[in-house]
């Protein structure tokens, strides 16, 4: 890869946009427009919706005498609800009110007033029962009698006030601005006649409120702002830094397809490395400053906006946001910029033409909104393990920033940028893999319904799978699980769960990879590995197997650590204990080591290996076995990492079997060896020091470093047998190691 | 210069299923001379062009570019090579003289060479006029024009046209085809693919009559027409391919193409 071809590409590309009238008004012109637009028009409709009076109809209302009023008459004969209820007195005319006597009978009556909310006649009724006001007084007398009879019968007698009804209706936003306004009135209405019959008993105002709290916010001003900027700042940073990132990319890859350009640039000696860079730091550049302007025109406008509701009264909850906002914006929009930008261009390439690239825009905002959404919900703090989740990470790291929190933000920096990094590696990798096929660059529109696809798997199909059909098998063999999750009740005993691991690991993940084999392939031999390995690859397997025990069992650990606990697996572990361990052992070992190992590394790897690289085949088989183990954090992070390893015994062996092996050694040490160590090695007073039971609230149990040390260096040694195996490889990958050998030889 | 041996690709296609665009063909092509490719649409002429030049990747077989494998080194099989064809466009966005200088700094030209060779052939070429014009703004003749230019940018060894006059006026085809033989009288390697017999017969030295993927005959326009006793080229070339249609169809492996090409080969011909 040269630097200067990358600097050509990206200056040319630079230029060509803007030249073009339509990018220059969707990075340059819109947001500079935009945000004046919406606020003024914002501040229009804000001042309507509050200005907007409501009709309220007060039903059966009689003033009651001898109480506080809850309706006044004015001058010219209209009424109103009392001042004295307002705390502001603007808002008494936003009430607007009329009264309805009514003799109906209760129901009728308040059948009557759910009818006028209904039809829209009102936005809300206020319904007094018939007997409201004689209640209220019989209350009041009957409050005065106990000044005398202090007897329990007298307390008793106590009558109940009726409550009147308020009709509105949710559905209507007018209508429930009318009820709140409406709450706040009868509460006061309420509080004035509790405070008068406080008084009536001689009684001081402060009876029924002996005290009243205040309070006082230890945050400065400047963090309370932070924490109100923290919440809006990343999602709107991140939302333009996508926008910003996909029109560019459509314009640079499917418009250039359009235009019949690509062709000429891949013809030149740049290679496809330099131009997917190229392009990538084109759309990464307009992504930023799409960002920055958005932000930038926001922050004025909204300043401004602010600065004038402060003026009016509005107290400083809304202020400037913290001085160095900006810098902390700018850092976490670099990265985020690079993975959208290449998320965008390896899309956009896929498009034949921009109108069909702008259909990708949808799906890519569906994957992203929930990780930008996720972190505002309330209660997501950054720990560990949020940190590792791409985008939630960065949003949760820059909502600390903004809130000063800084000691946090550098204990998560690390994880969250090695995260972040690995994304914005794998997204650009993607999209430079897509530059390098021909079925994306020359892709053409096909003609043909489902019927005509199906004939064309049926006929066309070769020895082994292709990337299409492990994608495809890996999703099915997820859709089938999630669907299934719903429609089988979890184990409630030690039989119910060995039904229902067996019958899952069946139904969704051998039969859905078989079925695959059958249809879209035409050697399942060849597909699924079943074939004869090295006599002691098998053993070996085992063996490595026995020796990485101890190490998968730390790695549940510090997951346990990163991860609370799931309280379905405590749950699980509670059903199990009771049960036999060899049948559990049994189970769990051979069921997943023979239905598992047939469908990912059979099948799903076997397809990827068509890619031309093992080791991004053993990456992408792993990312579908820790997704088919997606229900518990912990078990998908370590099957990930476990698949790993089982990939690459099946490419170095070349058959399923040593994997099955591993698989069935490792998923029975880890139930038969476990409760053996458990039982009999941790109380024996020789042995203790070999391991120790996990702190409460983990489970599991933990070796002695030494032992786990031991356990590393003979899977090293394994590892490194298995290495030297000689193995069969796919035409794709033999021809990958062709061009590594020349491009060596040239070196 | 140009070494083709058994040169196959393959394409997946949602109706017919896997055909073979490319049946393995082999070719060689020299320096001086021009080597042609002849055949109507679906030949499978572009696709050969574009794994010479590497755009594509074969499914079977080997191409050499003044020694480079198309497969392994492509980087430097793409600096030996100018490639034109009717798919590499002009940018919309882009003056010519950009256009051209872009090229040539990727080509990894240094400013004091890139530059007086672009006057040259801006020259040459008579470009000086759309010098500051935008690709946006050319007429087809000034785009075919500017590719040319930034083709031969670089003084590459090989040159590769494909189907380069289709949509041209004949003044613009004409002033292309003498480009192409003056390359040629330069020493350069160059191949030419088209569907014009015309073309063919005055541009080519050597010639190969292509169909289907398969390459029915090959030499000088003298070698063929003693060999197939027919001084016409377009006879020939009718010929050659209801012979290989009549095959198909006597082996079973016709369809509705085989009936078309068979109809619309003249009376004269047919047995």
């Amino acid at each position: 890869m040269k630097w200067p071809n990358i600097r050509r590409i990206l200056v040319r590309e630079v230029r060509d946009q803007m030249r073009d009238r339509r990018t220059l008004f969707m990075i340059f012109v819109l947001p500079l427009m935009l945000y004046p637009l919406l606020g003024m028009s914002l501040m229009q409709v804000t001042q309507f919706i509050r200005e907007q009076p409501t009709r309220v109809l007060l039903l059966g209302f009689r003033e009651p005498a001898g109480f506080p009023k809850l309706v006044r008459g004015d001058a010219d004969g209209t009424q109103h609800f009392a001042d004295e209820l307002f705390s502001k007195v603007e808002e008494v005319r936003l009430l607007r009110l009329e009264l309805e006597a009514t003799d109906l009978p209760e129901k009728e009556a308040e059948a009557h007033g759910k009818k006028l909310v209904q039809d829209g006649a009102y936005e809300a009724v206020l319904y007094f029962p018939q007997d409201f006001n004689k209640q209220l007084s019989a209350f009041r007398e009957q409050l005065r009698k106990l000044d005398a009879d202090d007897s329990p019968q007298a307390k008793l007698m106590q009558p109940v006030v009726p409550s009147p009804t308020v009709f509105f209706n949710t559905a209507n936003e007018k209508s429930q601005l009318a009820y709140r306004r409406l709450r706040d009135v009868l509460d006061q209405w309420s509080d004035a006649i509790g405070q008068q019959n406080l008084a009536s008993r001689n009684l001081p105002a402060t009876t029924a409120r002996p005290f009243e709290f205040t309070n006082d916010d230890v945050a400065e001003a400047d963090q309370r702002r932070g924490a109100l900027w923290a919440k809006i700042l990343p999602f709107l940073l991140l939302i333009w830094a996508l926008t910003g990132a996909f029109y560019p990319a459509i314009d640079l890859c499917a418009g250039e397809k359009e235009r019949g350009t690509l062709e000429t640039l891949l013809s030149s000696p740049a290679e496809r490395t330099e131009i997917v860079w190229g392009k990538l730091l084109t759309v990464m550049l307009f992504s930023v400053v799409t960002a920055v302007l958005n932000i930038l025109s926001m922050g004025v406008t909204g300043a401004l906006a602010l600065a004038k509701m402060n003026t009016e009264g509005g107290g400083d909850l809304f202020g400037a946001p913290p001085p160095l906002a900006p810098i902390w914006l700018f850092i976490a929009l670099l990265p985020m910029s690079a993975l959208f930008s290449a998320l965008c261009i390896a899309l956009a390439s896929i498009a034949r033409s921009t109108k069909e690239g702008q259909y990708y825009l949808m799906p890519l905002v569906l994957v992203t909104m929930p990780l930008v959404i996720l972190p505002m919900a309330p209660g997501v703090e950054l720990n560990l393990g949020m940190s590792l989740i791409p985008v939630t990470g960065v949003v949760l790291l820059l909502k600390m920033m903004l809130e000063g929190q800084y000691w946090e933000v550098l204990r998560y920096a690390l994880p969250v940028a090695a995260v972040t990094g690995s994304c914005c590696l794998l997204a650009i990798r993607w999209a430079v893999d897509q530059f390098n096929s021909e079925n994306v660059l020359f892709r053409e529109s096909e003609r043909g319904g489902l019927g005509t696809w199906f004939k064309h798997l049926l006929r066309d199909r070769e020895d082994t799978p292709n990337v299409a059909n492990s994608v495809f098998c890996g999703v099915l063999i997820l859709t089938v699980y999630f669907f299934m999750s719903f429609g089988m009740d979890p184990p409630k005993d030690f039989n119910g769960f060995l039904r229902h691991a067996i019958v899952t690991q069946v139904v969704v993940v051998l039969t859905p990879a078989l079925l695959m084999t059958v249809i879209a392939t035409r050697s399942p031999r060849q597909t699924l590995l079943l074939r004869k390995s090295h006599w002691a690859a098998v053993p070996a397997a085992m063996l490595l197997a026995l020796a990485l025990h101890p190490t998968a069992l730390l790695l549940n650990y510090l997951l346990q650590t990163l991860y609370p606990v799931n309280p379905a697996l405590l749950q699980l572990s509670a059903t199990l204990e009771g049960g036999s361990p060899w049948l559990l052992a049994a189970v769990l070992a051979l069921t997943p080591a023979v239905c598992e190992e047939l469908a990912f590394r059979g099948f799903i790897l076997s397809g990827f290996r068509r890619l031309g690289h093992t080791w991004r085949a053993i990456a992408l088989t792993s990312l579908f076995f820790a997704l088919s183990h997606g229900s518990i954090m912990q078990q998908a992070i370590s099957a990930g990492l476990l698949g790993l390893v089982i990939g690459y015994i099946a490419v170095q062996s070349g058959s399923i079997f040593p994997g099955m092996a591993f698989h069935a050694v490792h998923n029975g040490s880890a139930v038969l060896l476990t409760s053996w160590v458990a039982q009999y090695v941790i109380p024996d007073k020789h042995w203790h020091w070999v391991a120790e039971e996990n702190p409460p609230g983990f489970i599991g149990i933990g070796y002695h470093p030494l032992i786990i040390a031991g356990g590393i260096v003979v899977a090293g040694a394994i590892l490194r047998w298995f290495s030297r195996l000689p193995h069969p490889l796919s035409y794709e990958e033999e021809l990958q190691e062709a061009i590594r050998e020349r491009d060596q030889a040239v070196a | 210069m140009i070494h083709v041996r058994g040169l196959a690709k393959e394409y997946a296609d949602l109706k017919r299923g896997k055909f073979a665009a490319l049946a393995g063909i082999s070719f060689d092509a020299y320096p001086g001379e021009i080597y042609g490719l002849l055949g109507p649409n679906g030949a499978g002429k572009t696709t050969a062009l574009r794994i010479i030049s590497t755009v594509l990747r074969p499914t079977d077989g080997t191409a050499t570019v003044n020694g480079f494998d198309v497969l392994t080194q492509p980087s430097q099989v793409r600096h030996q090579i100018g490639f034109m064809s009717a798919n590499t466009g002009v940018y919309d966005r882009m003056t010519a003289w950009e256009m051209v200088e872009f090229f040539g700094q990727l080509y990894g030209l240094s400013d004091d060479v890139l530059r007086p060779r672009m006057e040259d052939l801006f020259t040459r070429l008579k470009m000086n006029d759309i010098r500051d014009q935008l690709g946006a703004k050319m007429s087809t003749g000034m785009k075919q024009k500017v590719s040319i230019a930034r083709a031969l940018v670089h003084d590459p060894p090989v040159l590769i046209f494909d189907e380069a006059t289709s949509g041209l006026d004949v003044l613009v085809a004409r002033a292309l085809l003498n480009a192409v033989a003056e390359l040629r009288d330069q020493g350069k390697c160059v191949v030419f693919s088209t569907h014009i017999m015309r073309e063919a017969e005055k541009l080519c030295n050597r010639l190969a009559i292509m169909y289907r993927g398969h390459i029915l005959a090959e030499g000088t326009l003298e070698e063929l027409r003693d060999k197939h006793k027919e001084n016409d080229l377009e006879e020939l070339f009718f010929r050659l391919i209801s012979d290989h249609e009549r095959s198909r169809v006597e082996a079973g492996d016709a369809d509705e193409n085989a009936a078309v090409a068979l109809e619309v080969i003249p009376p004269s011909v047919k047995p």
